[in-house]
């Protein structure tokens, strides 16, 4: 009996870890030294978004398939900027989308948070900044995408020495 | 051929970035109000300017809509700030820019809803063709442009700090800008960002 109890334990802390991997609270210095660890070694790109923001959910599935498409070859950062009561909200709508990898939760003043990742951004979501292989910012908008942009942006950066 | 889609496609992409780099350029500080005589249709049925709405002491403008999330968050202080700028010679105008979803919560009706709703004291104006919006260079909702007696722009960006809780806020960013306007003194923060929907232009 104490061994399904030990077993069942284990289980419950093992997916609810597995569960808050998908979505980390992060600063936005800690968002940059995430992107800034792959410098030198594979372009990022980082996706601001919220659930309450259509276009931001029909683009979502776009960086999906792209990540599918070319695994290894780019970061994928996804940063939620929902509301505090809406994370659970913001948790399952990575689980339904097949998130399996860390993504972020914003934290702080919205402010200080925009103007730490860009300069390019004035706060509308959803948010893009491309970066190269050598960390420099290659493109960066508002508001949502296609496929074939995010893929031809993506490309330009993989293909750079 | 394929080398002609690859050039039509870089074409494109180039065409879309200058597009979204052109509306990012906001108004700066110290910029003229844009559009001054462009008249606007208000949910009583008023057509208004932003000539005619501004007081002898300057104009705020607000970027807002019915649809976003961070504006029903935030429109309980719109109120407060429009009581506080009106009563200092202020005037105080709302705009809904949002031209592609009209049909999808942002038709004059639903406008004519809101306003009742939030009892709002101020006019609350359908921007056609966002065109007010391009000319302020707005990206998102809300967004608050305030403007002197000269109608030069003196602060532009977030209501507050705070959008989740108004008992809260920190820094009261709006309300202390319209506070300095009216006493004659230095806005201590003149630019500041916030997350927000963007405007749904038309395509």
């Amino acid at each position: 009996m104490k061994a399904i109890l030990l077993v069942a334990s284990l289980m419950v802390t093992f997916f609810s870890v597995q569960g808050d991997e998908i979505l980390v609270d992060a600063t936005a210095e800690e968002i940059l030294e995430k992107i800034a660890i792959h410098q030198g070694e594979k372009p990022v790109l980082a996706n601001f978004w919220a659930t309450w923001c259509a276009p931001c959910i029909e683009e979502f599935p776009h960086l999906m398939e792209l990540r599918e498409k070319y695994e290894g070859q780019f970061e994928l950062i996804f940063v939620s900027g929902d509301f505090r009561e809406a994370r659970e909200e913001a948790k399952e709508f990575l689980r339904e989308q097949g998130v399996d990898f860390e993504t972020y939760f914003k934290v702080g003043k919205d402010n200080e948070f925009i103007t730490t990742i860009s300069d390019e951004w004035t706060g509308a979501l959803p948010f893009t900044i491309v970066y190269n292989k050598a960390g420099d910012v290659s493109a960066a908008w508002e508001g949502k995408a296609e496929y074939e942009t995010f893929e031809s942006q993506l490309l330009k950066v993989i293909s750079e020495d | 051929m394929k080398k002609l889609k690859l050039t039509i496609l870089s074409v494109c992409t180039a065409l879309l970035f200058t597009a979204s780099a052109g509306l990012s350029d906001s108004l700066e500080i110290g910029d003229k109000a844009p559009l001054v005589n462009q008249r606007v249709e208000d949910t009583s049925g008023r057509t208004l300017t932003l000539s005619e709405v501004a007081g002898r002491n300057g104009l705020m403008v607000i970027f807002s809509c019915n649809t976003c999330p961070w504006v029903t968050k935030w429109e309980n202080r719109y109120n407060e700030l429009s009581a506080l700028a009106g009563s200092n010679g202020i005037g105080v105008i709302a705009l809904n820019p949002n031209e592609r979803i009209r049909n999808r919560g942002e038709s004059m009706v639903d406008m004519k809803k809101r306003a009742q709703k939030q009892s709002y004291n101020f006019p609350y104006a359908l921007d056609e063709d966002h065109k007010l919006a391009d000319a302020f260079g707005a990206t998102r909702t809300p967004e608050v442009f305030l403007f002197d007696s000269n109608l030069r722009l003196v602060y532009h960006g977030a209501i507050d700090d705070n959008a989740d809780n108004a008992s809260q806020v920190e820094s009261a960013y709006a309300k202390d800008a319209i506070n300095a306007l009216i006493a004659g003194s230095e806005i201590d923060t003149q630019e500041t960002r916030s997350l927000g929907c963007t405007i749904k232009r038309s395509e």
